[in-house]
């Protein structure tokens, strides 16, 4: 008895000890700042960077048109970037997903050593460092680019296209650096794939394009929908890929926050378009988990 | 069935064209650079004029640039040592801590029962879901708020609140698998837990902490958006290097700069990755 009390009271000192770094660091260094950026985005702006321990909502009411002040104006500008900035994150998702979905099946198929080895080759561009990856694209893309002067080489265009600088360039970007964050999950779902339900299908006597939307689909749906949030939420926060391949022309609400944190120093503004981003993500995520909760729940009914 | 064999074979023919299509997306950027990186062409990188090696000799200070059209561009080799320096230093240091913590979570999580141990896996995901550039400003203005002032340690600490967490899952994968009966032995044995721990469960997870320590070392060496806004001015790391050289215009220097990171990195992503396959 006295000796189990030990034993139990040396484990809980045990766990206590593990525990306590992960503790201190997340709580200091990571939600303690989430807060005050949260607390931040309702008081006023000083007058030299800083701010004013002031209850103020208007930061939001120039983002979104309510509630304002005598001094706040609604910007419509700020809402039809971040409406833009959705739009590049959700092409971005799409135009990975196409591409990472049959590499899947491309990879599913093959014998083991060879699996390793592709998997190993897909993985390691996540592993050139970012603006690398940037940097290649930019000498792709640009007026005096490999891709213009190939095709101005081969006489298929007189003048050189411009690519850069445009939605479309900051999306290709995006599904390049994302595409490893796709794939993963994808090829995770897809890997284990029962193709005794694929068969029992067509056996059944549905064609191919049944067969795929009714079965293979809905199986490799988890992830899917994992992929696409995991692309999702850095895409819509990213600055450095707009900054670079989107120019003047192309913003984000990244590369707003980038600006009033670090030129016009309004840091309640910034964290209040911070937590425009973060509200979307939770927004998603808690979607997410509501469907996977119920899904569950009617599994085990 | 002899329709059924070809049909197999047009598909396999069709799926591995995409896939050879598929990785050259992945690698002809990267490609691109490295052979760039060799064109003596100092004004477009796109038109081939033959090959050198002087973009590299001018990061070493080898080659001389001073007169040239590039003299404006280009960095001394003095510039680029400290901040690979800078670099280096935060990474191991990240890495390490890093290491350390995740390792005793995911050893507190694997073999203890408690409440609250749900709270812990849910804490230990926020991290990698909040984008980066919203934990980038969070901690700017904590920073500045809590009096720090910015540095190669107030970096230092940024990375350690992400990294943790990434070394906590390559642990935990492997500790996942792991045959829980020598630890048993151990205990039964009349060992004291410090002692199963540095005996036993340590050389069996070995492979997951290095795994981990390792992809830490590499995510803190890239690191763009978060370091950008902890970094004060007398600690910029090689990315922020890169960065402002590439606000500056396209240069073949940071073309063979790029080189020789993109080379580092893959070969100890590779390590790392050769580690982490290895079955427990």
């Amino acid at each position: 008895m006295i000796a189990g009390d030990t034993i139990s009271t040396r484990k809980k000192r045990a766990l206590f000890l593990l525990l306590m770094p992960i503790t201190l660091v997340l709580g200091i260094f990571f939600l303690i700042p989430l807060g005050i950026m949260i607390t931040y985005s309702f008081l006023e702006p000083g007058l030299y960077g800083g701010v004013e321990w002031n209850w103020y909502p208007y930061n939001y009411g120039r983002i979104l048109g309510w509630p304002l002040n005598d001094y706040e104006e609604f910007e419509p500008i700020y809402l039809a970037i971040f409406l833009n900035s959705l739009k590049i994150a959700g092409l971005t998702v799409l135009f990975s997903l196409l591409i990472c979905y049959p590499a899947a099946f491309w990879v599913s198929r093959m014998s083991p050593r060879r699996k390793n080895f592709v998997l190993f080759l897909i993985t390691l561009p996540f592993f050139a460092n970012l603006l690398i990856r940037i940097y290649a694209w930019l000498l792709l893309l640009r007026p005096t680019g490999f891709i213009n002067s190939l095709l101005q080489g081969v006489g298929l265009i007189d003048q050189p296209l411009d690519m850069l600088f445009s939605n479309f360039a900051v999306i290709v970007g995006m599904v390049y650096i994302f595409t490893p964050f796709m794939f993963l999950p994808i090829y995770a779902n897809v890997e284990k794939l029962d193709y005794s339900l694929v068969r029992a299908s067509q056996d059944l006597g549905a064609g191919p394009v049944q067969t795929f939307l009714r079965v293979i689909l809905p199986l490799t749906a988890p992830g899917i929908i994992g992929g696409s949030i995991i692309v999702f939420i850095p895409a819509l926060g990213n600055f450095i890929v707009p900054a670079f391949l989107g120019g003047s022309k192309v913003q984000m609400t990244g590369n707003l926050i980038e600006r009033s944190f670090l030129q016009s120093r309004d840091w309640p503004f910034g964290a209040a378009l911070a937590l425009l981003i973060m509200g979307s993500v939770v927004l998603l995520l808690v979607i997410q988990f509501a469907r996977a909760s119920r899904r569950e729940s009617r599994g085990a009914a | 069935m002899l329709k059924g064999l070809k049909e197999g074979k047009l598909w396999s023919i069709l799926f591995n064209g995409y896939g050879l299509l598929f990785l050259t997306f992945l690698y002809m950027p990267l490609g691109l650079i490295v052979l760039y990186s060799f064109n003596s062409n100092p004004i477009n990188m796109a038109v081939w004029t033959g090959f050198t090696l002087d973009w590299y000799a001018t990061i070493f200070g080898g080659a001389s640039v001073e007169g040239t059209f590039d003299a404006a561009f280009t960095e001394s080799p003095e510039r680029i040592f400290e901040v690979v320096k800078n670099s280096f230093l935060v990474a191991i240091f990240a890495a390490s801590i890093s290491t350390i913590i995740g390792t005793a979570t995911a050893v507190a999580l694997a073999r203890y029962k408690f409440a609250g141990k749900r709270f812990y896996q849910a804490l230990l995901i926020l991290p990698m879901l909040v984008p980066d550039i919203v934990l980038g400003i969070a901690l700017l203005i904590f920073f500045v708020g809590a009096g720090f002032e910015l540095s190669l340690l107030t970096i230092i600490i940024g990375h350690v609140t992400f990294l943790s967490s990434y070394v906590f899952i390559v642990v935990s994968t492997r500790m996942a698998g792991m045959d829980t009966t020598l630890e048993q032995a151990s205990a039964d044995l009349g060992a004291g837990p410090l002692t199963t721990f540095w005996r036993v469960t340590l050389p069996q997870i070995m492979p997951g902490v290095i795994g981990g320590f390792l992809l830490g070392f590499i995510i803190s060496l890239d690191d763009v958006v978060i370091t950008y806004f902890i970094a004060g001015v007398g600690s910029q790391t090689l990315p922020l290097f890169i960065l402002a050289m590439m606000r500056r215009g396209l240069r073949p220097q940071i073309t063979a700069l790029a080189v020789l990171i993109l080379i580092f990195s893959f070969v100890v992503a590779t390590i790392g990755l050769l580690l982490r396959n290895r079955k427990p």
